[in-house]
């Protein structure tokens, strides 16, 4: 697709920014077409990344779920961290990705629950270890013009 | 400018000039209700405010006799929404308004509270509009308002104390809000935002969740005492003049009475470091703000107890920014805001939660 839509976004959040928003009068109407302008660029920093975060991210979580098989004292959270950790994704599409990231998120929880309330220096270390990915999990997902 | 004899009772509404058109003429029929011995009631230049994530927010003026005197006056009009960031009880907010007008707390003049929807079909209240002020949490760290940093700073954080010395029940207002005993202000607080999210989350919060649970198992102490918690106090919901004097505390939807520290702590919470630089509410180190309300406010912001509060206050704004989400998401509320809202803010308040958990330097 070319010109590449981060172009494009980049050149119609301009647009609406610059011009349109200039040409309306002050008020709701403006601002609204302002924000819109201002979330095309943000729009455009997430489609240049939103697949690769997300494989990034399910990988680097699938690798905390096998760490955690050997760590883990129930039977049942055992065998779902063993199947997650053998998944891959296989469909690259955005939504696809999402899904499965979704999914491995929710087990994330399930384990970090887990994992709080186990007494050992194994669980201690998985548990810095989902400390240091959900810190990287926020550097993934960072908008350049995010407040914090 | 239209006048009540030529309302147009049409609700259709079709289209957002429509609509506004529609509401001045409701509006002036509304006001000629209020104000009986009022003639010729109009309302002009009526107009919606960007940014109202709760309420719908317009200004306009109103102009009509009494008598031989003729007054014409900017009015604030606050209407409830199909589906907004937070679901509240506008009477609260518009008690809180009513509660501190005239005192050390700045706030515009409230007017009219009205909850039947067969005016303008949603409940709304209307207020007082304060002309020439700038609000704008970017601009106010920005020139001119930036030689401004350290009196705005001394006067907001001791506005803050002031509405934590205040005795709710001297205000009347333990009668409007909901009674809390000092032990359980944490566990309403956190039951009632932790709620918002289940029913809200359009995607795991594994954060968040954290954070839930360090709350639950790291209970704060009681406070010293039961307070007005005003729910939003930070850069953006205050009104400065030009010589950088705060003239009005807006946006008391969410008021409530409890624990003060959440207050100080919501004020504090890193997403709303608008200056870029680790100024609290851009306009003060950290340390100085808590100074400040300390002494106007007389209570001591005990750091594990503000620690507590400061984690929560990413939990509840995390929960905001959810349910703006959903809310857009599921057609209820366009508003842009509500969109901006949760891309913006979403993944600032997870780290936000995760610097005050210790994990994020």
């Amino acid at each position: 697709m070319k010109p590449e839509p981060g172009r494009f976004l980049a050149a119609a959040a301009g647009h609406l920014m610059l011009k349109t928003a200039g040409a309306l009068a002050p008020g709701y109407e403006q601002s609204s077409v302002s924000v819109i302008g201002l979330m095309l660029t943000q729009l455009a920093e997430e489609f240049e990344r939103a697949a690769a975060r997300r494989i990034e991210e399910n990988r680097a979580l699938r690798r905390i779920f096998a760490d955690a098989v050997a760590v883990v004292a129930d039977d049942v959270l055992r065998a779902k961290l063993a199947e997650a950790a053998r998944g891959d994704d296989t469909n690259f599409t955005v939504s696809a990705l999402e899904q499965n990231n979704c999914a491995l998120r929710t087990l994330l929880i399930e384990l970090h629950v887990h994992v709080e309330e186990l007494d050992s220096e194994a669980a201690r270390r998985l548990e810095a270890e989902i400390w240091r990915e959900l810190v990287t999990s926020t550097e993934r997902r960072k908008l350049g013009i995010g407040p914090f | 400018m239209t006048g009540v004899g030529l309302r147009d009772l049409d609700r259709s509404e079709e289209t957002p000039g429509a609509a506004v058109a529609s509401l001045d003429s409701r509006l002036a029929a509304y006001v000629a209700h209020r104000i009986p011995d009022a003639e010729d009631v109009a309302v002009r230049d009526l107009e919606r405010i960007f940014g109202g994530a709760s309420r719908e927010t317009y200004r306009f003026w109103l102009d009509y006799r009494r008598g031989a005197e003729s007054v014409s006056r900017p009015l604030i009009l606050r209407r409830d929404p199909p589906g907004s960031l937070i679901e509240t009880d506008r009477a609260i907010e518009f008690g809180a308004y009513r509660a501190f007008f005239g005192t050390a707390v700045p706030v515009p003049e409230p007017l009219w509270l009205e909850e039947d929807a067969c005016w303008l079909d949603h409940p709304f209240f209307v207020m007082e509009q304060l002309l020439g002020m700038e609000a704008g949490p970017t601009q106010l760290v920005a020139p001119p308002y930036d030689q401004f940093a350290l009196p705005l700073a001394r006067q907001k954080w001791t506005i803050l104390g002031e509405i934590h010395r205040a005795d709710p029940s001297d205000l009347g207002l333990d009668s409007l809000m909901e009674t809390v005993a000092p032990d359980a202000c944490w566990q309403r607080e956190l039951t009632y935002w932790e709620r918002a999210i289940d029913e809200d989350e359009l995607c795991p919060q594994p954060v968040i969740r954290a954070a839930i649970r360090w709350l639950r198992r790291n209970p704060p102490p009681p406070p010293e005492r039961i307070g007005v918690v005003h729910g939003d106090f930070r850069t953006g919901n205050f009104l400065v003049d030009r010589e950088g004097v705060i003239r009005a505390i807006l946006d008391w939807e969410m008021a409530h009475l409890g624990d003060p520290l959440e207050d100080l702590a919501w004020s504090l919470n890193p997403v709303w470091r608008w200056a870029g630089d680790e100024r609290a509410g851009g306009l003060v180190p950290r340390e100085q703000a808590i100074e400040i309300w300390e002494k106007a406010s007389g209570l001591r912001a005990e750091p594990d107890a503000l620690r507590w509060w400061e984690v929560f206050s990413s939990v509840k704004g995390q929960a905001i920014w959810i349910s703006g989400g959903k809310e857009f998401t599921d057609g209820k509320n366009q508003d842009m805001i509500l969109a901006l809202s949760a891309w913006l803010m979403g993944n600032s308040q997870d780290r936000a939660a995760l610097y005050s958990l210790g994990q994020l330097g």
